[in-house]
């Protein structure tokens, strides 16, 4: 396998959409969300040596995003600038735009849920991979996925429903 | 037989295998409150997978394409000293939409529909009883026909949502009757667009409503089951009205 660097970054620019996605549904904060994408991606350039050939790249890239925002958390919890779970952001990942269309509503309670939760539904029900996948991404069992997906659906499903008898007017 | 929440999950997100998900199939065909129990886990997928799929649509800002692009600045000197940005319009074109998340899109078009219905005037007749059932009519005869979803401006008495090809090849539009509050799909059958199911539960008159709950259950159920493939994008929704929606061109 002889790619050159100019292919793979090529590669690494085509999933930045994804990436970007992804990163936003683990973080509220737009700024945040897009800082990580950028140390996932420098990461990903330092660690290519990694990345086993035939490998899926989006997968790859996955892991190290999910390690990279997990460090995050852990640094900005030591250095007590964070509760838990994850605090406001000062700059909410959304415009008037998105409110529209309920992506608030849905990362306000994506916001609130345990990290190893989030990460799982992340990865499932946005990004839209098999349990298989994700398990692999998150390196753990798929027994262990799929009970994290099943709690997380029900803790977001009885945010999403107190918002809106709370109303959003 | 009884079955558990993780079951039911996997059998909305296309996890089980075939035997089991026949099994599924027959129990969830007696029983409309497991049948309800799978439609949440789907309605909360696609409301997922439908607000956060804006992102993808989004500008990436410059910094991510440098980054992506600009090996040589992080750490793979030697590699190549050649530093050579791709011309930007090489931008990432969105991965392909799946059927749920071209759902999910079509709910929130919807949202904005009910937010103005309490100001308008209502419906004339849009139906009419077939031979073979319901018929639009009128100005949803007219819609169907001519309207492309992606050139509404949205205030437009009739909304279509979202176009496909059903499994046995023929057109299906899902339309919003603004003033009725009602949603429904139609699927074409010769010169006609047959109604294949309406559903009048849409939000209560004032109350604001969250897009992914736009489209009632029965309906995404119904979509989900008919859709052939993905949704048609703008283009190729538009050559099929040209074509006069024959599923032969």
């Amino acid at each position: 396998m002889t790619e050159t660097s100019e292919e793979i970054g090529e590669r690494i620019a085509l999933l930045l959409p994804r990436l970007r996605r992804l990163a936003r549904s683990l973080s509220r904060d737009l700024h945040d969300a897009d800082d990580l994408v950028q140390t996932a991606v420098e990461r990903a350039w330092r660690h290519l040596d990694q990345l086993r050939p035939g490998a899926s790249l989006a997968s790859w890239m996955f892991g190290i995003m999910k390690n990279a925002w997990l460090d995050n958390l852990r640094a900005r919890r030591r250095r007590g600038e964070v509760a838990l779970p994850e605090d406001s952001g000062e700059h909410p990942a959304v415009s008037p735009v998105d409110t529209e269309a309920g992506l608030w509503a849905v990362s306000e309670a994506m916001n609130k849920l345990p990290e190893d939760q989030r990460l799982a539904i992340a990865l499932v029900l946005v990004e839209g991979m098999s349990y298989k996948e994700a398990a692999a991404v998150l390196e753990i069992p798929m027994g262990t996925l799929t009970s994290r997906l099943a709690r997380g659906r029900t803790a977001l499903a009885a945010a999403l429903s107190d918002e809106a008898r709370g109303g959003i007017a | 037989m009884k079955y558990d929440d993780e079951t039911l999950m996997a059998y909305a997100d296309g996890e089980l295998d075939p035997a089991q998900r026949a099994q599924i199939d027959a129990a969830i065909a007696k029983d409309p409150a497991l049948a309800l129990r799978v439609e949440e886990h789907r309605a909360l997928r696609a409301r997922l997978a439908g607000a956060f799929s804006r992102v993808l649509d989004q500008p990436i800002p410059e910094r991510l394409e440098s980054a992506a692009r600009a090996h040589s600045s992080a750490g793979t000197q030697g590699r190549g000293n050649v530093l050579q940005f791709p011309a930007r319009s090489a931008r990432a074109p969105s991965p392909p939409w799946r059927a749920r998340e071209w759902i999910a899109m079509a709910a929130s078009l919807l949202l904005g529909v009910m937010l103005s219905w309490r100001f308008l005037a209502p419906d004339s007749r849009a139906f009419e009883a077939g031979k073979n059932g319901l018929l639009a009519r009128g100005e949803l005869a007219r819609a169907l026909e001519t309207q492309l979803a992606s050139e509404q401006s949205g205030e437009e008495r009739v909304q279509i949502g979202l176009t496909f090809k059903a499994h046995d090849g023929s057109y299906c539009r899902s339309f919003v009757l603004r003033t009725a509050r009602t949603a429904g799909l139609a699927c074409r059958a010769g010169s006609e667009w047959q109604v294949a199911a309406t559903d009048s539960s849409l939000a209560p008159e004032g109350e604001m409503q969250q897009a992914s709950s736009a489209l009632p259950p029965s309906i995404l159920r119904i979509i989900e089951s008919r859709m052939e493939g993905a949704a048609l994008d703008a283009e190729g929704e538009k050559s099929a009205q040209q074509g006069a929606w024959d599923p032969g061109r």
